[in-house]
C-alpha cells in the first residue's frame, strides 16, 4: 500500500473541498472529550491553519463521545412512510467521517452483519455504508478505558476505511484503504508527497507507543483477553455475578445507546396529517418491556437478568453465531454508566469464576 | 420469501370482514394490494397506521392467495384498536416472516396436534394443510383445550372436524358450564391413550407458553422424541427480520428461525418458557 504525507494544511483543504460532495464531521474537543462536529471550512488559509493547529480539530487522539453507528443507524430515523415503498431522506450529502478510530471500525463487523450481510437487507443502512466516506485515524493518546487490545484491536485501523491518517509532526501519514480513498488521492495529488522512510518509521513507532499504553490500561485492570472468554457466560449463567452487578443499576440505557456493536431497534409509528411515519428508534436490552410480549410475559423480568442478556448476547450470542465478539474495548459504556458498572470488572469476575 | 425493496413498509391492506369469535378474539379477513403468499406457521405484521404494529399468524389456508385471516387475540394498545377495526378501513402488513412448519418432514408419518386457547389460530392454518394433502398422513389427530367452552375459536369449525375420517378430535376445557359434554381438564389430560406409534409419531404444540411447557413434558413420558416435537415460541416480534433484537432465543431470533421450532434445537437453551 502506498503511504502519502499530507500537511495540517493541506488535509485542512482537502477535506474543504470534500465538502462540495459531503457533511464533513471532524472530533472536537471540548473539556476531556471529544465529539463529532461539522467541519466549517474557513475562508482564509491562515485561519485554516489555525485551526488546525489550535487543537480544535483533534484526529488523533482517541475515540469520541459518540459511536460511529450515528451516521449510519440515525438514534432516530424514518424507515417508511406511509405505504410508499421509498423515503426521502433528509439529509441530502452523504457523510464523510474524519478520525474514527479503530474500536468504531470494528463496530461495523457487527452491524454489517445485521444490517448488510444478512439474508434480509436495510436499504438504508446499506446506502450509508456505500455512500459514506471513512477518513480514519490511528489513536495518538490512550484513555484509561481503553482495553481494544483485549479483543484483539489494534489501535489503528487496518480495514473498513477510504483513507487513514496517522497524526505525527509533519502532518499525517495517508494511506488510501479502498478505491474510493485511491481516487480522492490522486484527484487532489497536489496535496498529498510520498511518505519517507522516516514518517512510516515515525507511525510505527507511535503505533507501538500507544499499543504498548493500551496494554499497561488491560494489565492496571486485569482485563482477561479474549482467549479467556470462551464459555465463560454459559458457566457463570447462575453465578450471583449478575444479582450483585446489577444491583446499582438504574436502567437507563445508556450503556446500550453508546455502544459501536448494540443494534437493537424499536419500531414506533406516528401519525401526522394522515399520513403514517414509521420511526426506528435505538432500544435498549436493559429496558424493561424489551422482551416482554404483549400479553404480559417477560423472560427477563429483573435487571441482573437483562444485564445478564447484555453480556450473552455481546460475549455468547455474536461468537456462537458470528464469530465475533461484540465488544470493541472502546470503554464507552463504563464512562457512560452511572451506576458506575464496569465491563471491566465484569469480565474480570466472569474468567476467574470459571 | 420476503422480498420487498423495503422491509420496514407495510403493503396497503383492506379490512374485509371483521368476526367475533370469543369475547376477547376477533377474526379479520384481510386484502392486501399486494399478494402476500406465506407458509402454514408463517407470521405477519399488521400495522393500524398511526397506531403501530402487531405480529400474528394467520389462520387462513395458505393456498389462498388473494386475501388472509388472522385472529387477534385483544391483549394491548395495538390490539385494542385492532377489535375496534371495521369493515372497509385500511390497514398495513408486512411479511410473510420466519419458518413455518415443515410440511414434508411430516409426510408418511402419524402427526399429534395439540392445541391450547389462541394457539388454534395457527393451528388451524395448519390443518387446512393437512386436510388439503390428507392423504399423504398415515394418520391425524387433533388435542385442543381452552379455559371454558366460550373460549373456544373456530367452535363450530373444529366441531365439524369430528365428522371427518381422515382426523380423530378431543377437546376438553379448564372449566365446564352447564352444556359441555366433553372432558374437564387440561390439555395433558387428554394426551393418554392415543392410538399411535409414541416413538415414531410427530407431535405439534402450540398455545401459550405453560400449556406448551407441560405439554412438550407429558408427549415426553408418553416417548415422543425430541426431535420429533415441533412448538410454536411467542416472543416480542417486532422488524421481522433479525435485526432489531428483541425476540431472540440463544442462538436463533424466533421471527427468522421460528417460530416454529423442533424442539431439540432449541431446549438446551435456559429459560425458553419464560
Ligand atoms: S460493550 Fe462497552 S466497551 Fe464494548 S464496545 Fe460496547 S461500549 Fe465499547
Ligand atoms: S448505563 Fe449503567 S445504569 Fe444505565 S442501564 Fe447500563 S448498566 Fe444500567
Ligand atoms: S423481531 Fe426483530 S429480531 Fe426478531
Amino acid at each position: 500500500m502506498a503511504a502519502y504525507l499530507i500537511s495540517r494544511d493541506g488535509l485542512f483543504d482537502l477535506l474543504t473541498r470534500v465538502t462540495d460532495s459531503y457533511s464533513v464531521f471532524v472530533p472536537v474537543r471540548r473539556g476531556e472529550k471529544r465529539f463529532f462536529t461539522k467541519f466549517e471550512p474557513s475562508s482564509s488559509p491562515e485561519e485554516s491553519s489555525k485551526e488546525m493547529e489550535n487543537g480544535r480539530y483533534v484526529i488523533g487522539e482517541v475515540r469520541t463521545f459518540e459511536p460511529l453507528k450515528i451516521f449510519y443507524l440515525r438514534s432516530r430515523g424514518i424507515v417508511a412512510d406511509g405505504f410508499e415503498d421509498t423515503v426521502t431522506r433528509a439529509e441530502q450529502k452523504p457523510y464523510c467521517i474524519v478520525g474514527a478510530k479503530a474500536c468504531d471500525i470494528k463496530g461495523f463487523k457487527v452491524q454489517d452483519r445485521v444490517f448488510r450481510d444478512d439474508e434480509y437487507k436495510d436499504p438504508f443502512y446499506i446506502r450509508e455504508r456505500e455512500e459514506n466516506l471513512i477518513i480514519s485515524a490511528d489513536c495518538a493518546s490512550v484513555i484509561d478505558t481503553c482495553y481494544c487490545l483485549a479483543l484483539h484491536v489494534n489501535p489503528y485501523p487496518e480495514e473498513s476505511f477510504d483513507i487513514n491518517l496517522s497524526e505525527m509532526s509533519a502532518g499525517f501519514v495517508a494511506e488510501s484503504g479502498s478505491e474510493k480513498g485511491k481516487r480522492l488521492i490522486n484527484e487532489n495529488a497536489s496535496l498529498f508527497q510520498e511518505a519517507k522512510a522516516e514518517h512510516i518509521a515515525e507511525r510505527d513507532e507511535q503505533r507501538k507507543r500507544i499499543a504498548g499504553e493500551v496494554k499497561k490500561n488491560i494489565k492496571a485492570n486485569d482485563i482477561p483477553d479474549q482467549d479467556r472468554l470462551k464459555g465463560v457466560i454459559e458457566k457463570n449463567f447462575n453465578a450471583p455475578i449478575w444479582k450483585e452487578e446489577a444491583e446499582t443499576c438504574v436502567e437507563c440505557g445508556a450503556c446500550n445507546m453508546i455502544c459501536p456493536t448494540c443494534h437493537c431497534f424499536l419500531m414506533y409509528d406516528q401519525m401526522d396529517a394522515q399520513r403514517m411515519a414509521r420511526l426506528r428508534v435505538w432500544d435498549s436490552c436493559m429496558i424493561k418491556d424489551f422482551a416482554q410480549v404483549a400479553g404480559g410475559a417477560n423472560p427477563r423480568d429483573h435487571l441482573w437478568m437483562r444485564l445478564r442478556n447484555r453480556f450473552e448476547k455481546k460475549f455468547d450470542y455474536f461468537p456462537k453465531i458470528g464469530d465475533i465478539y461484540a465488544c470493541t474495548g472502546c470503554g464507552r459504556c463504563i464512562s457512560a454508566c452511572p451506576a458506575k458498572i464496569d465491563i471491566r470488572r465484569i469480565l474480570k469476575r466472569l474468567v476467574e469464576n470459571v | 420469501m420476503y422480498n420487498s425493496h423495503n422491509p420496514y413498509r407495510p403493503i396497503e391492506t383492506a379490512v374485509l370482514e371483521v368476526n367475533t369469535e370469543t369475547p376477547t378474539i376477533k377474526t379479520l379477513k384481510l386484502k392486501p394490494k399486494e399478494p402476500l403468499e406465506f407458509e402454514t406457521g408463517q407470521f405477519i405484521e399488521l400495522t393500524v397506521p398511526g397506531v403501530g404494529e402487531a405480529p400474528f399468524t394467520p389462520s387462513s389456508k395458505p393456498l389462498i392467495k388473494d386475501t388472509i385471516e388472522v385472529s387477534v387475540m385483544r391483549v394491548g394498545k395495538v390490539t385494542e384498536r385492532i377489535h375496534e377495526l371495521k369493515k372497509g378501513e385500511t390497514v398495513g402488513l408486512r411479511g410473510p416472516f420466519g419458518t413455518g412448519y415443515p410440511m414434508d418432514d411430516f409426510k408418511g408419518r402419524e402427526v399429534l396436534v395439540v392445541g391450547g386457547g389462541c394457539g388454534f389460530a395457527p393451528l388451524r392454518s395448519l390443518m387446512y394443510e393437512f386436510f388439503e394433502h390428507s392423504g399423504e398422513f398415515k394418520s391425524l389427530f387433533f388435542r385442543g383445550g381452552c379455559k371454558t367452552p366460550k373460549d373456544f375459536l373456530y367452535k363450530k369449525e373444529i366441531e365439524g372436524w369430528s365428522q371427518r375420517d381422515d382426523l380423530d378430535v378431543r377437546l376438553t376445557v379448564d372449566e365446564g358450564d352447564g352444556e359441555w359434554k366433553g372432558n374437564v381438564g387440561v390439555v395433558t389430560t387428554i394426551l393418554d391413550g392415543i392410538p399411535m406409534n409414541h416413538a415414531e409419531g410427530i407431535a405439534i404444540v402450540c398455545g401459550p407458553p405453560v400449556m406448551m411447557k407441560f405439554a412438550i413434558k407429558k408427549l415426553q413420558e408418553l416417548g415422543f422424541k425430541d426431535t420429533n416435537l415441533y412448538l410454536s415460541m411467542e416472543k416480542n416480534m417486532s422488524c421481522g427480520l433479525g435485526k432489531c433484537g428483541h425476540c431472540r432465543i440463544g442462538t436463533y431470533y424466533a421471527c427468522k428461525d421460528g417460530p416454529v421450532f423442533r424442539y431439540d434445537k432449541i431446549k438446551s437453551f435456559p429459560n425458553i418458557w419464560d
